[in-house]
């Protein structure tokens, strides 16, 4: 049994369309990055260097790193 | 702050490794209690129903673990908590998108691809909807649930909680869509509610949208298992044209032309085959096989004990499957 050519290309066309979609939201919170004038991404870096080396004491994953 | 964070964040893993068997079990118990089951169980379909919702979880969640702590980490060692700094609401947003378009994609193509409908068709066999048939799967469509490795993948990358987040509530709506508890009723009934129904119906799926794709027919208007694919977001069979809202229940569920299919044909094909003769699981079994006609269907319901003859007079009827 084959498949209808046009299932085929309805299936294309919303492959394409949902390629779109996958983006959107990401390309909208990077607008809202631009616009308010956010950088969480440096904020990120900006922790880490500012966190105090773990010890056995205060760790709470028992020491590993991962 | 952030012990209200950590709270969250305990509740949310609760909610995602206790709550969601605690609510099917509810709701299961309920649907018993209201008596949806009666005489609707047989013991080959409790059988599918029990192998499927067990047997699955000692494969499939060893599997996603080793992906998780072993595979992810081997092939991609600098992208751990890479994105830990996307925010919660945008991570939420991207997740849910994501995850969702995906199984929509993936369920989709298992109806309109013929060589990939048997390994989604026993999700179809069940006559009966409820928590008992909710995780009723072919072992590989369980094991290559591409929204598993893509969730698995995000917590890696650092979208842990507002992954778990989507999961929640897409469980909890797929669930309830499941469910033969018509909980969307009121809202089509009550005239003040309409409005919200008109939302809710277009956004997520309900039971009678999803009970429509659950349908033995598709030729009473009200049954459509040619579409309303989505499982948590409803609106992608709406923009890709694929949804049918007729804000009515289907009168019979399932394939029309089943007649049982042994448990083991039902969770391990191709590694099983069915001894029903003439079954998409049999051997010699045709790829997609023919759909009874309504009026076959109709007399079948009327009286269950006795299954109708095939009737292979028109090409396109094919059970569940959709090529057009």
């Amino acid at each position: 049994m084959k498949m209808e050519k046009a299932t085929k290309d309805q299936i294309v066309r919303n492959v394409i369309l949902s390629l779109f979609i996958y983006v959107l939201p990401i390309v909208a919170m990077f607008i809202t990055f631009l616009i308010t004038g956010q950088r969480p991404w440096e904020k990120k870096v900006h922790k880490i260097e500012n966190v105090k080396p773990s010890t056995f004491k205060n760790s709470q994953n028992n020491g590993s790193n991962d | 702050m952030e012990a209200t964070i950590e709270f969250f964040k305990k509740l949310i893993d609760n909610l995602n490794g206790i709550g969601f068997p605690y609510l099917v079990f509810f709701i299961g118990i309920l649907e018993v209690s209201f008596g949806l089951y009666k005489n609707k169980w047989p013991k080959n379909e409790r059988w599918v129903d029990i192998s499927c919702f067990i047997l699955p979880k000692l494969v499939v969640q060893p599997l996603v673990a080793y992906y998780s702590l072993h595979f992810l980490p081997f092939i991609f060692p600098q992208a751990k908590d890479v994105f830990s700094w996307v925010p919660f609401f945008w991570g939420f947003i991207i997740i849910a998108i994501a995850d969702d378009l995906t199984q929509y994609w993936y369920h989709r193509l298992h109806h309109q691809i013929p060589w990939l409908w048997r390994f989604h068709r026993t999700h179809h066999s069940a006559s009966y909807m409820g928590m008992a048939m909710a995780s009723r799967q072919n072992i590989i469509y369980t094991v290559f649930f591409s929204q598993i490795y893509l969730t698995a993948a995000l917590v890696y990358l650092g979208l842990g909680i507002p992954a778990i987040a989507v999961r929640v509530i897409k469980s909890t709506i797929t669930t309830l869509a499941h469910s033969s508890i018509p909980w969307d009723k009121p809202f089509y009934k009550y005239k003040a509610l309409r409005p919200i129904a008109w939302v809710l119906e277009r956004l997520i799926s309900t039971p009678a949208t999803h009970h429509a794709h659950h349908a033995a027919t598709t030729d009473d208007g009200v049954g459509y298992y040619k579409g309303n694919f989505g499982n948590m977001f409803f609106l992608w069979d709406i923009i890709f044209g694929t949804a049918h809202i007729s804000r009515q229940y289907p009168s019979a569920y399932g394939i029309s032309h089943y007649e049982g299919d042994q448990w083991t044909a039902q969770l391990l094909w191709p590694f099983f085959k069915s001894k029903v003769e003439g079954s998409e699981l049999a051997p010699n079994g045709p790829i997609v096989r023919i759909e009874d006609d309504y009026e076959a269907l109709a007399r079948r319901e009327k009286n269950k004990q006795q299954p109708v003859a095939k009737v292979a007079s028109d090409k396109n009827r094919v059970p569940a499957f959709s090529n057009n």
